[in-house]
């Protein structure tokens, strides 16, 4: 037996604690007057010596509690010598089955050739040999097999679609090494292409892996590497109901491609185009699918796009796309300024919004302050109005009604307030807060919102706004406001006071903005975050959205818009690209998609269905051929052998097997703890 | 009657310090808790009329009032004094013991005597005090005036437990001296060779003398429930001895019941009335033990 930490023994000298105390103490006895002692005489004896042997069981319970203790933090190992007969042959293999080795040339595919090279390695070990075969892939292991066995294992092998997992391999080697079955002859065994991917992982391995012996065999093809893959898809927009993707494809070997690229969803297709890329060239395509009415409803469409036949692997030509159209909406913006050139930067920032704008159409309307009227409130969906006058204290009713139908109503606030217009706004509940006194002093806005999750504004959008360096505009005053008790500060300047408050009323939102437009707005509109701000006052934009996953990634299917429909539910029925049906998780405005297995579509049952893409990682079946020397110094690091390992845990295999004994040490402790004050007390009696 | 118990307690009469006030206490509550009882009184001198209860015995019924108001009254009687008592309270010094938060034997013995001398007094009973330890300290002979009773207490009040138990021989010493018969009440804790007991009490029984023994006890004494380690010190001998009181408990407890049998079936067969009093219980088992025996004279 040994001792990893044997400096934690010195803690057993404690031990002296309680046998000094043992010989030291002397038992205190209380003084009692009493009458029948002659009662008491008879079992004195018995007594002294039962004590004694109380003293002593406890004082030996005591040490060895201490010594145990000690023993345990010294992690103890009992070193079992086995018989040169006993040790037996354990062979780990780790088997590629990656998407990449679905690679075929003129020659057969590299998987068929992986398994021809594994049977024969099996076949060639000793017959009492185990075998422990790991599939990269899945980062499956099955361990303990003999070789009939372990020959129908690779036999039943398949390619999956995804990445080799090499961490998962190492981690399960690591635990079948410390195994208390694992004899003393292991044998590693790595069969795959080392494609960059897989290698690359191989290079990050912190920790190398103890074995007597390595032996890899990269799976390559001798002749030049034809192999093409679509690495991936954006969709850049939705006009005129065509919908606008680009592709990214990338030839991955050393064969120039001609190929064509086409798109399609349901039954609509685009025309195919053309493609050449020379060797190990990317390169992105653009393709227009014609979605036809289906672009003008809010829905998911499922958009695959695909390669030609004419390379090795055809399992990469594919792309899953699902795209998220929101339909198509008007949104009538009305501009109320004292004068047009108040709202001057305010118009321009929204029409160049509406311009850049991949779907909305926003029209807008201006008229005076003065002029506005109650048909102009009828036609808007948001009244951007640059300063509180008292038109609006006429129109207070008809706002409130706005609002509560559903309108959006922005006010700019500026140093001149038309008081009774303001009281007037502010008693019906319109004003998100009350403007007081003005604050003449030069402020810049936070970097970023106060309240980033409020409800009535776009996120996207706020962020868009910090990317554009809102800190540094700088503002010439504000107002003292006194925010509504149901409003809430969506941004704060810098010096403290509110910049934009919100608030809700019925289903409308009301926002108040603390500068004017004429002098501070106007500082903002001449800023590069000008349209930015526009969008972020308009709300929540109704934008495409893509649902593009890769294998492996955990699968969030955001629902806008949609999650009333899944409103009560806790769970939702998925068909993954398995072909299985699976629950997901409903969670706040998400689903939670289990791992999909797989390559292709994920789909929820029923109504509405969403789709989600689940793709192949970039680069998966990039087939770069390894270098030799460099595959080799990377093996030979990463699988520490024999006598050159450096490692601790090289120890167990050499001629001795070490078992650690600290449960065994444990169990003692914990029998000794509960034993002790049983055998007190028992005594005491 | 759970009010009127409190003053039977001996804790609760400890606290009153004047042992006249103890006497009252003690021998009125004890009879305001009682049910209409045959133990009111022995005497042939009218004293009150109360209401018939059902086990009242029907020759004290007024049948002159029952033929004028048709409702059965029951006579009661002054009693006159026919009997003398001797009250012998042990005074050495182990009836000083008094287990934790418990009065001493020695005083639950003087609560006893106390109420006995003034329950007996009351009623006109000629009541001598004997106290004794090695020898007979204080002898009170006996008398059955009402004021006879200041004297008794203040014997009790000022007594002082001194001195080793010499019970034999204090009782052969009372046999010799008492010469009218009566009832003879031992108070004491009984520790002393058991033999020479049961001859000083065989002696007193041979004189035709009413024996009772209130055998006064701790509940310690009984029970020996100390814990951890003690050394023990008798009050009289002064030997010590270092004892671990959970392992001597089971035999402990046997060899006082061996003791305790013993002496109550000598004493039963010699005709003794023996009464164990626990000094944490209340003292009205001693006072119907009393007027049990005193009825039985009658």
């Amino acid at each position: 037996m040994s001792f990893t930490e044997w400096i934690f023994l010195l803690g057993g000298l404690a031990v002296a604690g309680p046998v000094i105390a043992h010989l030291l103490a002397k038992p205190r006895f209380r003084r009692l007057p009493f009458t029948m002692l002659r009662f008491l005489r008879t079992g004195q004896a018995e007594s002294r010596s039962r004590r004694k042997l109380r003293d002593l069981l406890i004082l030996l319970i005591r040490c060895a509690i201490i010594v145990l203790i000690a023993m345990l933090f010294s992690r103890p190992l009992l070193h079992i010598r086995l018989k040169p007969s006993e040790s037996r042959s354990v062979h780990c293999l780790g088997l590629d089955n990656s998407m990449s080795m679905a690679y075929s040339d003129g020659s057969g595919s590299y998987f068929d050739k992986l398994k021809d090279a594994a049977i024969d390695y099996i076949r060639s070990a000793q017959d009492d040999a185990l075998f422990n075969i790991c599939a990269l892939a899945s980062g499956d292991w099955m361990q303990g097999l003999g070789k009939e066995q372990a020959l129908v294992e690779v036999k039943a092998l398949k390619v999956e679609p995804g990445g080799a997992n090499v961490a998962d391999f190492l981690s399960g080697l690591s635990r079948a090494n410390r195994s208390e079955h694992l004899s003393d002859n292991v044998s590693v065994l790595v069969l795959s292409d080392f494609t960059p991917n897989t290698l690359g992982q191989f290079i990050n391995v912190a920790e190398p892996a103890a074995v007597n012996m390595i032996d890899y065999e990269p799976i390559v093809s001798s002749e030049p590497v034809n192999n093409a893959a679509i690495a991936g898809a954006h969709i850049v927009g939705l006009a005129d109901g065509k919908l606008t993707i680009n592709a990214a494809v990338v030839n991955y070997g050393q064969v120039r491609q001609n190929r064509r690229l086409t798109a399609k969803t349901g039954a609509n297709k685009s025309a195919p185009i053309d493609i050449n890329l020379s060797s190990n060239q990317r390169n992105i395509f653009q393709v227009q699918l014609d979605v036809g009415a289906a672009g003008r409803k809010p829905s998911v469409l499922p958009v695959e796009l695909s390669l030609s036949d004419g390379d090795g692997l055809s399992g990469d030509d594919t792309f899953y796309l699902a795209v998220s159209i929101p339909g198509h909406e008007d949104i009538n913006v009305l501009l109320a300024g004292e004068g047009d050139n108040r709202m001057f930067l305010l118009k321009t920032a929204i029409d160049t919004l509406s311009r850049t704008s991949s779907y909305d159409a926003l029209r807008i309307k201006q008229v005076p302050m003065s002029e506005l009227a109650d048909s102009d409130l009828d036609w808007a969906d948001v009244i951007v109005c640059s300063a509180i006058t008292d038109r609006l204290g006429d129109l207070a009713s008809n706002i409130e009604s706005f609002v509560k139908a559903g309108g959006r109503f922005v006010c700019f606030v500026a140093e001149a307030l038309a008081p009774v217009a303001t009281k007037q706004l502010w008693q019906r509940d319109i004003l998100a807060a009350l403007p007081g006194k003005c604050i003449s002093e030069r402020t810049y806005i936070q970097p970023k919102p106060t309240d980033s999750h409020a409800s009535g504004v776009d996120h996207i959008a706020a962020r868009s706004l910090s990317n554009y360096r809102i800190d540094k505009v700088l503002l010439n005053g504000c107002l003292e406001c006194e925010p509504h008790p149901d409003a809430r500060l969506l941004w704060r300047l810098q010096n403290g006071f509110g910049l934009v408050y919100l608030k809700s009323l019925g289903s409308g939102t009301s926002i108040l903005v603390n500068t004017s437009v004429d002098d501070s707005l106007g500082s903002l509109t001449k800023s590069n975050a000008s349209v930015a701000f526009c969008r972020y006052l308009l709300g929540e934009s109704h934008q495409i959205d893509e649902y593009c996953f890769t294998r492996g990634e955990r699968i969030v299917l955001p629902m806008p818009g949609r999650a009333d429909a899944f409103a009560g539910q806790e769970q939702v029925w998925v068909e993954t690209c398995d072909g299985a049906n699976r629950r997901a998780v409903v969670a706040d405005s998400s689903l939670l998609v289990p791992d999909p297995a797989g390559i292709g579509w994920v789909k929820t049952l029923g109504k509405p269905t969403i789709y989600a893409g689940v793709n192949l990682p970039q680069g998966e079946t990039d087939m770069t051929k390894p270098v030799a020397a460099e595959l080799a110094g990377v093996m030979n690091r990463v699988f520490a052998t024999g006598a050159e390992s450096d490692v601790s845990e090289a120890g167990v295999f050499r001629d001795k097997k070490n078992r650690p004994l600290w449960k065994i040490f444990a169990w003692a402790l914990i029998l000794l703890l509960l034993a002790e004050p049983a055998v007190a007390n028992r005594l005491k009696r | 009657m759970r009010q009127n118990r409190k003053y039977l307690d001996p804790v609760f009469l400890s606290k009153l310090g004047n042992m006249d006030l103890v006497a009252r206490c003690a021998v009125e509550g004890f009879f305001a808790g009682l049910h209409p009882s045959p133990f009111h009184g022995f005497s042939v001198e009218y004293s009150d009329h109360r209401e018939y209860h059902a086990g009242d015995e029907l020759k004290f019924v007024d049948w002159k009032v029952f033929g004028r108001s048709d409702k059965l009254y029951i006579k009661q009687f002054q009693q006159e004094t026919n009997t003398t008592a001797y009250i012998l309270l042990d005074c050495s010094k182990s009836m000083s013991f008094a287990g934790e938060g418990a009065v001493s034997k020695m005083d639950y013995g003087s609560y006893l005597a106390a109420a006995l001398s003034y329950l007996m007094l009351s009623q006109s009973d000629s009541t001598a005090l004997i106290l004794f330890a090695e020898r007979v300290i204080k002898h009170i002979p006996p008398r059955s005036r009402r004021t006879h009773l200041n004297i008794i207490l203040t014997a009790l009040q000022y007594n002082r437990p001194e001195g080793q138990t010499n019970l034999a021989g204090v009782l052969h010493t009372i046999a010799e001296t008492t010469k009218r018969r009566g009832i003879i009440i031992l108070i004491s804790d009984l520790l002393d060779d058991e033999a020479d007991i049961f001859q000083g009490l065989a002696h007193l029984k041979f004189l035709k003398h009413d024996v009772i023994v209130f055998h006064t006890m701790d509940h310690q004494e009984l029970n020996l429930d100390y814990e951890g380690l003690i050394q023990f010190e008798d009050l009289e001998t002064k030997a010590r001895m270092r004892a671990f009181p959970q392992s001597l408990r089971e035999g402990y407890r046997k060899r006082v019941s061996e003791f305790l049998d013993n002496i109550k079936k000598t004493t039963g067969n010699s005709g003794i009335d023996y009464c164990l009093l626990d000094t944490s219980e209340p003292l009205d088992r001693a006072l119907v033990a009393y007027l049990a025996k005193r009825k039985r004279m009658m």
